[in-house]
């Protein structure tokens, strides 16, 4: 017993910097050494992703992305962030940008360069708008002046183009189709939509804060001001693993970009969000972070893939494949990609299911959460254990 | 060495920088913070010379000709007198016509803050979450009543807001060091794959 209470007083006395090495030991090593984890998701940010579908290739509907913060909280806002731009680009939803702080303009550009690298087709004033900086003086006209007319409200984008002539304003005028404002901030998230926009206009509001905030903006939540809320990045990773169960998602044989089909409907590649196909055993092979290089198919999915890709790519690809209880499966790690057309070779990757790093940080970041929350749990309580014995033994003196 | 390489690790040398404070206070430490202001005011400045002073003050004055603006301009550089220690009241004008936004905002703070917020708390309580939002409402809201003592039956029923606002300072506390965890995360993130591993492929391939 003696022995044990030395522990816990030598704990009380450690250097604190000791601990700081065993936190920044206990985030370095899954980081470096990524495993599988699912993560279960909530309603708050169920909610988000369902709103934002359901605008998928619709003209007029369209999402307002706010970026009220600066780089400091760039680590758990960014990831959301690119996860819902994604999700706009993949389903084609026409997606506004802006920010009231100046910090918050390079952001912007960082986050649609990033996501656009994988979708060459996207185009700016067409598919999304970036408004860039705008100054937090004209936070209110903008605010209100949004839900009469946004091309007289934000009269040129960041490019310095008029508003009114982008193609994307095509079906957009106000709140009336520009129906979801998502803010993402560090501090007071969704104030001057929540005040200024939703009671005079109904626009619908989501926000993505960082955990710090969050306690403060679920009452809002709870009342259904908030349509839906992203916290932290456990919320940015729950949106990311939305985005690859649904809207990434692809069949074999099923063209990559939307279409119009033979009755003059626009298709949307990906699917419609659905708590059933959640629970399906085979979504884990969906949310693997770890690197995946085979696309798996049964007999008739090979078919079809076959069929939708150039005949000159189908001989490499019935040589390449290899069948294992039944299915077929190619490595994508064993095919050179100067002798496949792009289309097939996009196709093929995209079916891997292997997730580029960008789009699943949050995910891997939530590996080294874990585990670091796990090592602070002991420390809380070997911290209390000691405390109480001292104080104990304090009170016998 | 690529640019984004090159700008990656003098990211990298100011990270480190600043984790150095862990240890102790030290030069770098301090030299890092005080480039962070630096920059960052720099940057807001030429941003906001581009995007606010040219389109909002210049163009329309110089070059549209909308002398009109020129009187709410002055008004603005009222600000700067508050520097003078004679005129410094004329600096009440441009901040009384800033209130304004905030007389405008009342009524409908109220209405989001207040009057939505209690129209929910009066649900009828139909499941365990409504009644223990229920009973954390009315016992939060006694507990800041400080007309009656909290001495007998009355201090001990708001006693349990006391226990409902610390079950709340956890879950404030929780998120917070989650918060804090996710921004190590990141900073580590991007030492690790921005560039430990983009050194690493630089120069070994």
């Amino acid at each position: 017993m003696a022995e044990k209470k030395s522990f816990f007083v030598w704990m009380q006395s450690l250097d604190r910097r000791w601990i700081y090495l065993v936190v920044a030991l206990a985030i370095i090593i899954p980081l470096l050494i990524p495993y599988n984890s699912d993560n279960v998701t909530t309603p708050p940010t169920e909610n988000v992703y369902q709103m934002v579908d359901s605008f998928a290739g619709r003209e007029d509907r369209a999402v307002l992305l706010s970026f009220y913060h600066d780089a400091s909280v760039m680590p758990e806002l960014y990831p959301m962030q690119i996860a819902i731009i994604r999700h706009c680009f993949e389903r084609n939803i026409k997606v506004f940008f802006l920010s009231f702080l100046p910090t918050g303009a390079p952001i912007i550009d960082m986050a649609i360069n990033t996501v656009k690298e994988e979708y060459p087709n996207i185009k700016s004033g067409v598919d999304y708008c970036n408004f860039g900086y705008i100054p937090a003086a004209l936070i209110v006209p903008t605010v209100i002046g949004m839900g009469d007319n946004i091309a007289t409200a934000v009269p040129t984008d960041a490019e310095g183009r008029k508003t009114e002539n982008l193609p994307i304003m095509k079906g957009i005028t106000n709140y009336n189709e520009m129906n979801l404002v998502i803010e993402f901030s560090g501090s007071t998230a969704g104030a001057y939509w929540l005040i200024y926009a939703r009671p005079k206009f109904g626009t619908n509001i989501a926000v993505g804060v960082t955990a710090v905030m969050a306690a403060d903006e679920y009452p809002y939540l709870q009342t259904g001001q908030y349509i839906g809320l992203l916290c932290g990045l456990k919320g940015a990773a729950e949106y990311e693993k939305l985005v690859d169960v649904f809207a990434a998602y692809r069949t074999p044989g099923e063209p990559l970009q939307p279409y119009i089909d033979e009755n003059g409907n626009k298709i949307v590649p990906g699917r419609a969000f659905s708590k059933d196909i959640l629970k399906q055993p085979e979504i884990k092979d969906l949310i693997k972070i770890t690197t995946q290089t085979e696309a798996k198919f049964t007999p008739e999915e090979f078919e079809l893939f076959l069929k939708s890709c150039p005949e000159k790519d189908q001989p490499l690809l019935q040589l390449a494949k290899q069948t294992v209880e039944g299915n077929i499966i190619i490595d994508v790690s064993k095919l050179d990609q100067d002798q496949l057309s792009p289309i097939t070779w996009d196709t093929l990757n995209r079916l891997t299911r292997n997730t580029q790093y960008k789009f699943k940080v949050a995910r891997v970041g939530m590996n080294a959460q874990s585990v670091a929350h796990i090592i602070m749990i002991i420390f809380i309580i070997l911290g209390n254990i000691g405390y109480f014995l001292q104080k104990a033994q304090t009170t016998k003196k | 060495m690529s640019f984004e390489l090159f700008s990656n690790l003098v990211g990298a040398f100011f990270t480190l920088c600043i984790f150095s404070f862990l240890y102790k206070d030290n030069p770098f430490y301090q030299m890092s913070e005080q480039l962070l202001v630096g920059i960052s005011l720099g940057y807001s400045l030429v941003l906001t010379y581009e995007r606010v002073f040219i389109p909002y003050f210049y163009q329309p004055i110089f070059l549209k000709h909308e002398w009109i603006l020129i009187i709410p301009s002055i008004i603005g550089l009222f600000y700067l007198f508050r520097f003078s220690s004679k005129l410094s009241w004329l600096s009440r004008y441009p901040i009384a016509f800033s209130m304004m936004s905030v007389g405008a905002s009342v009524a409908l703070a109220m209405h989001t803050s207040i009057l939505v917020q209690m129209r929910q708390a009066m649900v009828p309580i139909e499941n365990i979450n409504l009644a223990l939002i229920f009973i954390g409402t009315i016992t939060v809201l006694l507990y800041f009543f400080f007309s009656k003592a909290h001495t007998g039956v009355y201090g001990q029923f708001v006693n349990i807001g006391k226990w409902f606002m610390m079950v709340g300072f956890g879950a404030s506390f929780g998120l917070t060091v989650m918060a804090r965890i996710s921004l190590l995360i990141g900073r580590i993130q991007f030492l690790v794959n921005d560039v430990f591993l983009a050194l690493k492929q630089a120069f070994f391939g």
